[in-house]
């Protein structure tokens, strides 16, 4: 009776529902502890990046002119306008050859390769990404520059830099086709759509949002690069008149000065710094303003 | 074509010797059965009996899933859907195919209507008017008529599953495939698709899988029983379920089925 009283007794009684078990108390307490920890390494990642871009900017708006943006003069050392221009025109270039490449790509993966070979390829893209970029930079080197002969110029840097982007394009473009709703593809082809008119008609509009999201994140993450590209070209004096020229863009001006210990090309290399966190953040802003108009016309249509 | 009659003599849609296996296992056995014209033919049974995949085959969807084989023959107008040289995508033109969930594209109510005929290049004045047709035919048109521009996604779940039919009506098929079109309607949706169905199916090929007898009795014309892959039985809706020959039916009818 006595054990049967203490068996008994460890049980919770029926009518209450309140668990005082430890298991349940180590379960709680975690739960509590994480809510508290989460935002706290939230800010340990927040601040350093807050306190970079108030640092830079600090040191680099009182100083910054419209002349030093925009000019183009090469005499004039204090001007940032060729190596920002030049950034444009390869970031525009390499995301063209990106785009192209990816999205081609992507799309015969998730839409058209047997499995087997959509996995080679998803393994590929997958370790691309993984490759350093010096890597990168040192194989279009050998190809580019060396093999097909272009020269240290700024066809050779697209092309690398393409290379370094593609992969990112990809695997958005992959992972949004992938994820349309099955009923969508079936009642697409089901109609008599064929597998062209459905990617055209059906797929790509729906995937358009995320592939755009995927083409802007390899945008600024090209925009940041500067390994493959120190390697790949000369550094030039003028805006790039054709893509044979030698070109220089905003990540080498980084490069280049910022451990010169010249104070006033020290402060050079932060202008630099500062105008990419500008592109990086506009970047940011215009793709989610883009695609989350996009994502409106979708709404109900992954219930 | 060989050994066929003309067409217009034949049915406008029949299965000759059906069978599907998907990695050995068998989904559909040796099934062979005519579907009349200008009527209602149900296929019930109970779940995993091989309903979908009979439907799905009509129009060759079976390809869409990795893995399923198909042999013995479905005939279009005296012609094997199944030949070798037919191309699939034109096949799936002439025999339309509504499914369980509504599936509208992201885009207007007008350019879903407009779907099929834009596939084929069609003008745009046609194109007008068969979306008009189509939405009324498919029971749409006064609701949607004053807003075609509206996204079809803002419809009601019972106005996208008709307007999935308007666009599978759009291209003029004479075959509509519907596989359980209102599982996932409320009642009255259910009862307004009814209706549209009664409607369709005096002038064309209508093959409706459902899993509820009810709805076989009130729309049907002719029920296909089928059960583990078999054809059980087949004829007059009447027939089948007021004086059923086979047990496995009058179990299954009698709902005293799984």
């Amino acid at each position: 009776m006595a054990a049967a009283g203490a068996l008994v007794a460890e049980l919770p009684p029926a009518d209450v529902l309140i668990d005082r078990s430890a298991r349940t108390r180590f379960r709680l307490g975690f739960d509590r502890a994480m809510s508290w920890l989460t935002p706290l390494l939230f800010l340990v990642a927040i601040v350093p990046i807050l306190d970079m871009v108030y640092y830079i900017s600090r040191k680099v708006v009182p100083t910054l002119t419209w002349n030093i943006i925009t000019s183009t003069n090469p005499y004039q050392t204090d001007a940032l306008g060729v190596p920002l221009q030049t950034t444009f025109y390869l970031i525009g270039l390499s995301t063209a050859l990106a785009v192209a490449f990816g999205l081609l790509g992507g799309i015969a993966t998730a839409e058209l390769l047997p499995e087997r070979w959509a996995n080679v390829a998803r393994t590929s893209a997958n370790l691309l990404v993984g490759t350093p970029s010096i890597i990168i930079g040192y194989l279009g080197y050998l190809a580019f520059v060396l093999y097909f002969g272009w020269g240290l110029v700024f066809l050779s840097g697209a092309v690398t830099l393409s290379f370094f982007m593609t992969p990112y394009v990809f695997r958005t473009a992959d992972l949004a086709f992938s994820s349309i709703p099955r009923h969508i593809r079936e009642a697409a082809l089901g109609n008599g759509a064929a597998p062209s008119q459905y990617i055209l008609r059906v797929g790509l509009p729906i995937a358009f949002p995320q592939i755009l999201t995927g083409v802007f994140l390899a945008m600024a993450i090209g925009i940041g690069e500067t390994a493959p590209l120190v390697i790949t070209m000369e550094p030039g004096v003028l805006v790039p008149s054709n893509v044979f020229s030698p070109a220089i863009v905003l990540t080498e001006v980084i490069w280049e000065n910022f451990t010169s210990g010249e104070p006033l090309l020290v402060l050079k290399a932060f202008q630099a710094a500062f105008l990419l966190l500008v592109i990086v953040l506009a970047l940011n802003v215009i793709v989610r303003v883009i695609s989350a108009r996009y994502q409106k016309r979708l709404e109900g249509l992954y219930q | 074509m060989s050994g066929e009659g003309p067409v217009g003599n034949g049915p406008i849609l029949s299965v000759d010797h059906l069978t599907v296996t998907a990695k050995g296992k068998t989904l559909l056995d040796d099934i062979s059965l005519d579907f009349a014209s200008n009527s209602l033919t149900a296929v019930v049974g109970p779940s995993g009996c091989g309903k979908t995949t009979l439907v799905r085959s009509l129009n060759r969807m079976t390809e869409l899933t990795p893995g399923l084989r198909v042999k013995g023959a479905v005939n279009y107008l005296g012609q094997n859907i199944y030949d070798r040289s037919v191309n699939p995508v034109l096949v799936r033109r002439r025999i339309g195919m509504v499914f369980q969930r509504p599936t509208v594209f992201p885009n207007s109510i007008y350019e879903n209507a407009a779907f099929g005929l834009r596939l084929v290049h069609e003008e745009e004045g046609k194109i007008d008017i068969a979306v008009r047709h189509a939405l009324t035919r498919a029971g749409l048109w006064d609701e949607v008529k004053d807003d075609l521009e509206r996204p079809a996604l803002s419809l009601s779940g019972g106005q996208q599953q008709r307007l999935c039919i308007a666009r599978a009506l759009a291209v003029r098929p004479r075959v509509l495939l519907l596989d359980e079109p209102t599982s996932a309607l409320d009642p009255g949706s259910t009862q307004r698709l009814e209706e549209t169905m009664e409607h369709l199916k005096e002038e064309m090929v209508l093959v409706l899988v459902t899993h509820n007898v009810g709805q076989a009795a009130r729309v049907s014309d002719r029920v296909a029983f089928l059960h583990t892959g078999h054809l059980v039985e087949m004829g007059e809706t009447e027939e089948i379920l007021e004086r059923p020959k086979d047990p496995l039916t009058q179990q299954f009818i009698t709902g005293r089925f799984p």
